[in-house]
């Protein structure tokens, strides 16, 4: 039996997993409302009513968003040059009943080809980033279905596309949107949980869904790309212990499909290990993608991980967190999947200042070289963002 | 009360949030400097929380009581004393990271809602009586002979080495 008969019937069996799960998550949901009187959880952050709620209050819809204005000045011209708009994002909460929940998130992205004619005028692009349905059992088991932001490594489910969230302007390059070294999105459906292990609190998310499209920086919305189901597996640890720790690693297997007609199958083994708190910020992340085409050529290893560590300062009313940040990325040359993914070394130091409390600036230098014999470039930024 | 309520709503719908908490939170902070109490509704079958467990529920990483009843947090405005000493000894957070983490968490697909804000001792008391699998926070001396209060660490409030300060 090959891995990837394996990696199919582990496909099979957990997409039935999946649907028994949802079936049995299905049946709770208006028991526990009568147990309850009726839909016990009334609205978070409202003022209450003087009755308890019943079914007739969901949905219950909130609406958050985020957007950003940034200032660039580079020595050689790569991205945008001086002003650039942000993604403006909408993000959306609805709670359909006490265990049902749908989660949304739209961004519009300004784009220098985004308008149609010749040349191609300016414009944004409107994009589903995620669309969630989610299924609460207990904290052991919740069960979701839709479009996510892939969950094998940290920045990429800490922040998603909120510029204000995080602390730096940009994210690492290993996760940024549009990027081709790791998938960014997944469609398809999660089993996920936690469980206390003895004050561990060990988490858990196990996926299945499609994987990566012919063009490998999206991801395979109308359907995939090939009859190979893409599949993941994410842990991570938040020992009680060490309030502010968390370790865990994750693992993606998939197979991709190139426009050329080329078959690889795509492994990513990917770690991290965070200390949220402010004082200090500690955030380390590693990931390693292996290609391997199919019938023909060995396996080929690329990786990637960035460190970066921030301080809020007991000063000036805690408003200001300095930060550095460095970032590797080492791409195998022969690495067909990867053509014209450039190598990375990039320095980034900077300075937030919290001048409201939803509304902040930032402040960075950034210094970097895409790999032997390229130039190094260097530059400025500057970026207000805000939530709303 | 209820007239001194119906006024801070409407006040707060208007965004003049700082007069809303000033007279709220008016008569509590002329009480005597007394331990928070942790209280949850009666059906709620947990009569001891460790203080890990009341920071996972503050900070949404628990949302489910061991009966599976979704745990609904009623927490008071900013400013209050007992929001305060919620996030601060238990989270250990200022009150502008305690914010942005429920923005985070809610924007990270984790919760659908942030906590529930209540506005006085009565409404917290009031709300945490009427909803399933409710937690609130208030001075030990004012919680009543019906509320149900929690141990933290096995301890109650006054007893040596309670942390809800």
């Amino acid at each position: 039996m090959t891995v990837r008969e394996i990696g199919s019937e582990s496909a099979t069996r957990l997409l039935r997993i999946g649907i028994c799960a949802a079936t049995l998550l299905a049946v709770p949901a208006p028991s526990f409302a009568q147990t309850t009187g009726g839909g016990a959880m009334p609205p978070h952050d409202q003022a209450p009513t003087q009755t308890p709620p019943d079914q007739t209050d969901y949905p219950r819809l909130k609406i958050v968003g985020f957007g950003d204005i940034t200032f660039n000045s580079t020595k050689y011209v790569e991205g945008p040059r001086n002003f650039a708009e942000g993604q403006f994002v909408l993000h959306m909460a609805s709670a359909l009943s006490p265990r049902a929940t749908f989660f949304g998130e739209v961004s519009f992205t300004p784009r220098i080809d985004a308008g149609q004619g010749s040349p191609p005028a300016t414009g944004f692009n409107a994009e589903i980033e995620r669309m969630i349905l989610r299924l609460d059992h207990s904290d052991r088991l919740k069960v979701s279905f839709g479009r996510y932001h892939t969950p094998i490594n940290f920045w990429n489910t800490a922040f998603h596309h909120g510029a204000w969230l995080q602390t730096s302007i940009l994210r690492p390059e290993m996760v940024q949107f549009g990027g081709r070294l790791l998938p960014v999105h997944f469609v398809g459906a999660l089993v996920e949980g936690a469980v206390p292990a003895g004050g561990v609190n060990l988490h858990y998310q196990a996926g299945i869904g499609n994987g990566r499209n012919t063009v490998i920086s999206r991801a395979g919305d109308p359907g995939d790309v090939n009859s190979k189901r893409a599949l993941l597996l994410t842990t991570f640890a938040r020992p009680d212990a060490a309030y502010g720790l968390q370790v865990g690693g994750s693992f993606y297997l998939d197979d991709i499909s190139l426009s050329t007609g080329q078959q690889f199958q795509e492994h990513i083994v990917a770690g991290h290990i965070v200390w949220n708190k402010e004082t200090p910020e500690l955030i380390a992340e590693v990931a390693a993608i292996r290609h391997e085409q199919s019938v023909v050529g060995p396996p080929l290893w690329s990786n990637a991980f960035y460190v970066l560590a921030a301080y809020r300062l007991p000063q000036f009313g805690k408003l200001l967190k300095p930060y550095y940040r460095f970032e590797h990325i080492n791409v195998n040359a022969g690495d067909t999947v990867f053509q014209s993914v450039p190598d990375l070394d990039m320095s980034t130091v900077g300075v937030r200042y919290d001048a409201a409390p939803l509304v902040a600036f930032k402040a960075e230098y950034r210094n970097w070289t895409r790999g032997t014999g390229s130039v190094r470039n260097y530059g400025g930024f500057l970026q207000v963002c805000f939530t709303f | 009360m209820a007239g001194r309520i119906a006024l801070a709503r409407t006040l707060a719908a208007l965004g003049a949030g700082a007069l809303v908490l000033s007279l709220a939170t008016a008569p509590v902070a002329s009480q005597t400097r007394t331990d928070i109490a942790v209280v949850v509704h009666p059906d709620v079958g947990v009569e001891n929380l460790t203080l890990a467990e009341l920071r996972r529920i503050l900070l949404g990483d628990r949302e489910f009581w061991p009966s599976g009843v979704r745990v609904t947090l009623l927490i008071r405005a900013p400013i209050a004393r007992e929001r305060d000493a919620a996030i601060k000894n238990i989270c250990e957070m200022t009150e502008a990271q305690f914010r942005q983490h429920w923005i985070g968490k809610v924007f990270r697909a984790e919760s659908p809602g942030g906590p529930k804000i209540v506005y006085s001792t009565e409404m917290a008391l009031d709300q945490v009586a009427r909803t399933p699998g409710a937690i609130t926070f208030v001075e030990a001396g004012l919680a009543g002979r019906n509320a149900k209060i929690v141990k933290i660490d096995g301890r109650s409030p006054g007893q040596s080495g309670y942390r809800m300060k």
